[in-house]
């Protein structure tokens, strides 16, 4: 049993993407490992890919109902992409003009809120896909939050990412999630590291039923932490509300992990328990 | 599926995405289930909307996870001319849950299983 899955080439610069079911906190965590990496002083890009507003909250930015707009891109070529970015604008422009910067410094990126119907939001998905595609991989740490489920996984949304990190709860049902996660990424992905998050654990023996389960030792506990919980009833980013609490603890200690990982140039090596 | 003495129950993904691609006038009742949370509010308050504008038939507001009188208020206060079903906060759900068994046949009396015949009665299926 290992702590990551996969083989690959070290890199300094850190992208990760979370997944998970739905509600296994995988905004809380991807939201406060990304304001904790730039308290390490590292620029950090918060790609959001859920439509629906979840990072936000746990990076504390104020939620935006201004999706990208569709005049950001131009009909592509024949034979390529339906929609291009329009000439003059590229991954870095649309950083500079459409990301927000949060507390800690962190700059946050949303493809698209869907208020109304998907129609609206496929310039936009054109317009996600190259400026992930194009974005200058030395400027940035990029820390990616999917939506709940295996669509966004399944159909390459989070290629950035070289290292997965699969959120799950000790629930059956986040689980069977998580484990269709893990061999999907592995097959579709190919990710230097997969890692296993487990959320909202009470007591040592949740991380032990969780990695049984899958086969995979967790590369963190996050404990509940009451004092998060209310927060996010409130709508307080989890760092904000609880900055000593379990949640930012366990956060901290992935965050350090996850910089060591990467500096040591051990990406993608087999970490032994 | 004409039989009218069917009922279908679909539970759709999270999110509104497959909300918003349902024909329109496609189901009789949409139920939308929100949590305590702003995010969960502002994610529900999106449903209902689609759910209203693509005339989705009656809409009830389920409030999941509820804990106390503050819950209910925010609840309140975004869904509050709505109908309106309240679900306690129940441990034996989070135990059910971790056990992978349905709350009704774990513990079928348990203060959220009995909410939800509220819900059965706000979606007028009693006869």
């Amino acid at each position: 049993m290992s702590e990551t899955v996969g083989m690959a080439e070290s890199a300094s610069m850190i992208r990760m993407a979370f997944v998970g079911k739905g509600g296994a906190g995988k905004s809380t965590i991807a939201g406060t490992f990304a304001r904790l990496l730039a308290r390490r002083g590292r620029p950090v890009l918060a790609l959001d890919s859920d439509p629906m507003p979840g990072l936000p909250y746990s990076l504390g930015v104020e939620v935006d109902d201004h999706p990208i707009p569709d005049d950001v891109v131009v009909a592509g070529p024949e034979g390529g992409p339906r929609w291009v970015l329009r000439p003059g604008l590229d991954a870095s422009a649309m950083v500079d003009r459409y990301a927000v910067v949060g507390p800690d410094g962190v700059c946050y990126l949303q493809f698209g809120n869907l208020w109304g119907h998907v129609a609206r939001l496929q310039q936009a998905q054109h317009a996600w896909s190259q400026v992930v595609a194009e974005l200058d991989r030395d400027r940035w740490h990029l820390v990616g939050d999917l939506p709940g489920g295996t669509r966004q996984a399944m159909f390459g949304w989070a290629r950035y990412a070289d290292t997965v990190c699969v959120v799950v709860e000790p629930t059956v049902k986040s689980m069977h999630t998580a484990r269709r996660l893990l061999t999907l990424a592995q097959a579709k992905w190919g990710p230097s590291n997969l890692m296993l998050v487990v959320n909202k654990a009470r007591g040592g023996s949740d991380a032990t039923v969780v990695s049984e389960r899958l086969g995979v030792q967790p590369v963190a506990v996050v404990p509940c932490d009451a004092d998060a919980v209310r927060a996010d009833r409130r709508g307080a980013a989890p760092l904000d509300a609880a900055p000593d609490g379990s949640l930012a603890r366990a956060v901290d200690a992935l965050v350090d992990r996850v910089v060591s990982l990467y500096s040591l140039g051990s990406l993608g090596e087999e970490v032994a328990q | 599926m004409n039989d009218e003495a069917t009922t279908v129950v679909a539970d759709l993904e999270a999110g509104i995405g497959t909300l918003t691609r349902l024909d329109a006038a496609a189901v009789d009742a949409t139920v939308v289930v929100v949590e305590p949370t702003l995010r969960s509010i502002d994610v529900a308050r999106r449903a209902v909307a689609v759910a209203d504008e693509q005339r989705q038939g009656r809409v009830v507001v389920v409030a999941n996870k509820v804990s106390d009188g503050q819950d209910r208020a925010r609840i309140e206060e975004a869904f509050g001319n709505r109908a309106l079903v309240v679900v306690p906060e129940d441990p034996a759900i989070d135990v059910a849950d971790r056990l992978g068994v349905s709350p009704v046949d774990h513990e079928p009396s348990a203060p959220a299983v009995a909410a939800l015949e509220g819900l059965v009665d706000a979606l007028g299926l009693t006869s």
